[in-house]
């Protein structure tokens, strides 16, 4: 996508035009961070050794998957885990628009992070992400996991 | 729960259908003859059959082939059950005839077993395609 920048000291009137072809989640996601709708989580390291007791913002999109484990919510990203004050059912409402979809009671994932879904031997079909992980797609929200697919598919 | 139930005796309906008229093409072609009898076995497999698959919910946890394996020991379990009530009536059946009933459960199951195995590989397929196009938006 083109990105053009224009800086003028003297414009009181600041503005972002958008020009698309077709309403999509990346365009939804640029309407929401211009409408200050973006979400934003914040979290701490799950591991203590990092933990400085300040809080870090996390963005969405870096987020590989949550994990919900012993009434504690981690996120998982590429820096490393960090551990949510939201609940999970709470993420999931919030970050539905930014492809973040369940997957069983325990986690949900960001689909634009799924490096590819395997099926094993044994018929479980599992979502491996860029870090190795993998997590367990359940039966029971497979419906629901093909629906939100084709729903992001066709956003318009 | 209405919808359930509903679900659940469409299920019977259509896999006694299924199940009877291969029994009908089979007899055609065999020259054998379904007595009465086999038609209500038959009847009462499929009910128990369908009510144990429809339980699936309960085995989310394991994987679908230990659901499989599982679900079908208790079906045979409840079929062999029903099978020794009904020989207080009709005498119990010979050892052929128990080979009979279990096989003829069994090679159906399998089949189903093997279609179902690859639903889920051309589901995931499909999937990882969708994925892909959405990635690339």
């Amino acid at each position: 996508m083109k990105l053009n920048l224009y800086e003028d000291k003297n414009n009181k009137d600041e503005h972002v035009d958008v020009y698309y072809s077709q309403m999509r989640p990346a365009i939804k996601q640029i309407i929401d961070t211009v409408s200050a709708d973006r979400p934003s989580l914040s979290g701490r390291p799950a591991d203590e050794d990092q933990d400085d007791g300040f809080e870090v913002i996390l963005d969405p999109k870096d987020i590989y998957y949550m994990d919900f484990v012993d009434r504690k919510l981690f996120a998982y990203t590429k820096d490393g885990v960090f551990r949510l004050s939201n609940t999970l059912s709470n993420c999931e409402e919030m970050l539905w628009n930014y492809g973040f979809v369940r997957v069983s009671k325990s986690n949900l994932i960001n689909i634009y992070k799924i490096k590819q879904l395997k099926p094993d031997v044994n018929m479980k079909v599992y979502a491996s992400f860029d870090n190795g992980d993998r997590i367990c797609i359940n039966r029971s929200y497979k419906k629901s996991f093909n629906e939100y697919l084709l729903k992001m598919r066709s956003v318009e | 729960m209405k919808a359930k139930i509903i679900d659940y005796l469409t299920d019977v309906c259509l896999s006694y259908t299924v199940v009877s008229v291969s029994g009908v093409i089979i007899d055609h072609f065999c020259g054998t003859q379904i007595n009465n009898f086999n038609i209500m076995l038959m009847f009462i497999i499929c009910i128990i059959a369908t009510a144990v698959l429809h339980m699936h919910n309960f085995f989310s946890e394991v994987s679908p082939l230990a659901m499989m394996f599982l679900q079908y020991i208790a079906t045979c379990i409840l079929c062999a059950a029903v099978v020794l009530v009904l020989s207080i009536f009709e005498g119990l059946p010979t050892l052929k005839g128990w080979l009979d009933l279990f096989r003829s459960f069994t090679i159906p199951y399998i089949i189903l077993a093997l279609l179902y195995y690859y639903k889920v590989f051309a589901d995931t397929k499909k999937q990882n395609d969708i994925i892909h196009e959405i990635q690339s938006k």
